[in-house]
């Protein structure tokens, strides 16, 4: 154990946690407190895989995903702690986030605007002609595909 | 901004032993204070924490603009996925996390044995989760969905109750492969992490007035953590 004589130190060091001796002092959570939070993460785990069975057409995403960040927030927010910490973790975390989201967002915006994929042969189109679209990585093709096989869904009586 | 008294004890050190002079043995010398050096060490974390988002964020950002242009594929690919192991694998890591928090919480009260037993608990989880990952991998190996090139899927020989795969699912599975390989990476790399905080613990060099190295470690295991619960919606709960 560390020596505890700090008595002695004057209080001229402005921090924000208002502690003026210059030690770490935590803000300690209680167990209950954080079992609590686990409780929720799993009630929340439960509910998600439990959506997944229903068929909410595009909504079903949406429903995981915000599911998801709510999880993301518990543990961020209580077993990382963020609340009660300096603010500048957060901003650092909501930054990344948003740069996150502008990578996705001009990204999809981009290659969805232009080409649509062939389910058939995952070649890139063009969206209006069906014509092959120019540019682009040569259409990879798995060996030994038998051909025409591969296309409609569940379609299993070849051979 | 140091207190004048801590200064004071820093310049009484004796030349040649940096960092040696004053009461606190695990202070690094060009550090005031404790707190200083602790709020260095979690503002460098969560700078760390940012730019790990941001490497999964290029997988996240392919995932989906994929599943964007091929929705139907996704959804017929993903069936393959046994959701019963990955939600096994959510619980397994979402408790660990807890127990990590729970480390965390008994190093700040000063409590050695109970941050060992949470260490060792987390770590025990961090086994677990691999174990299953383990049965899962085997499993897409034998029925041929590989990624890309290894792709068999599609071939009637690995029909599932007489369904195959369209040969495009060859990008769902590279995807899965990638994010949850480089997710097990990290679950490695958070292992290796514990294990060293452990041995800190067990050594003594952990107590009430620093405990960054069993904070610091526990939050690079929450990351872990808040990957997967992204991961398992986004590969195993396809509409």
């Amino acid at each position: 154990m560390m020596s505890t004589a700090t008595s002695e130190h004057t209080s001229d060091h402005a921090h924000a946690d208002d502690h003026d001796n210059g030690e770490v002092h935590a803000h300690v959570s209680s167990p209950l407190f954080m079992i609590a939070i686990f409780a929720a993460l799993i009630v929340l785990t439960v509910i998600t895989v439990a959506v997944s069975y229903v068929d909410l057409g595009a909504a079903n995403t949406l429903v995981a995903m915000i599911i998801a960040t709510t999880k993301a927030a518990l543990v961020a927010t209580f077993f990382m702690h963020l609340k009660g910490d300096k603010a500048i973790h957060t901003i650092i975390l909501l930054g990344a986030l948003l740069f996150l989201g502008i990578f996705l967002g001009l990204s999809n915006d981009d290659l969805s605007t232009r080409t649509r994929v062939d389910i058939d042969n995952g070649a890139r189109v063009l969206e209006r002609t069906g014509a092959a679209a120019p540019g682009g990585l040569p259409v990879f093709t798995p060996p030994a595909a038998p051909a025409g096989a591969a296309p409609a869904a569940g379609a299993a009586g070849h051979h | 901004m140091s207190s004048a008294t801590t200064t004071d004890a820093s310049h009484a050190a004796p030349a040649g032993e940096h960092g040696h002079g004053h009461q606190y043995p695990f202070l690094a010398h060009h550090f005031d204070t404790p707190v200083h050096q602790f709020d260095s060490a979690k503002l460098g974390m969560w700078i760390f924490i940012a730019t790990e988002i941001l490497m999964f964020g290029g997988l996240f950002v392919a995932y989906g603009i994929f599943r964007g242009q091929e929705p139907e594929m996704f959804r017929m690919a993903h069936e393959r996925l046994d959701r019963i192991m990955g939600a096994v694998n959510t619980v397994v890591l979402l408790f660990s996390s807890l127990t990590a928090a729970l480390a965390v919480r008994q190093s700040q009260v000063g409590d050695r044995k109970g941050t060992t037993r949470w260490l060792v608990i987390t770590l025990i989880c961090a086994v677990i989760f691999l174990v299953v990952k383990f049965f899962e991998y085997q499993h897409k190996f034998h029925d041929g969905l590989l990624p890309g090139h290894y792709f068999q899927a599609h071939l009637q020989q690995f029909a599932h109750h007489g369904h195959v795969l369209p040969q495009r699912a060859h990008m769902f599975f590279a995807l899965y492969f990638m994010m949850t390989g480089l997710h097990g990476v990290h679950v490695l790399i958070g292992m290796g992490v514990l294990s060293w905080v452990l041995k800190q613990n067990l050594d003594g060099k952990i107590s009430k007035q620093f405990f960054t190295p069993v904070e610091i470690g526990a939050l690079y295991w929450h990351l872990v953590d808040l990957v997967w619960i992204y991961l398992f919606p986004l590969l195993y709960l396809v509409g």
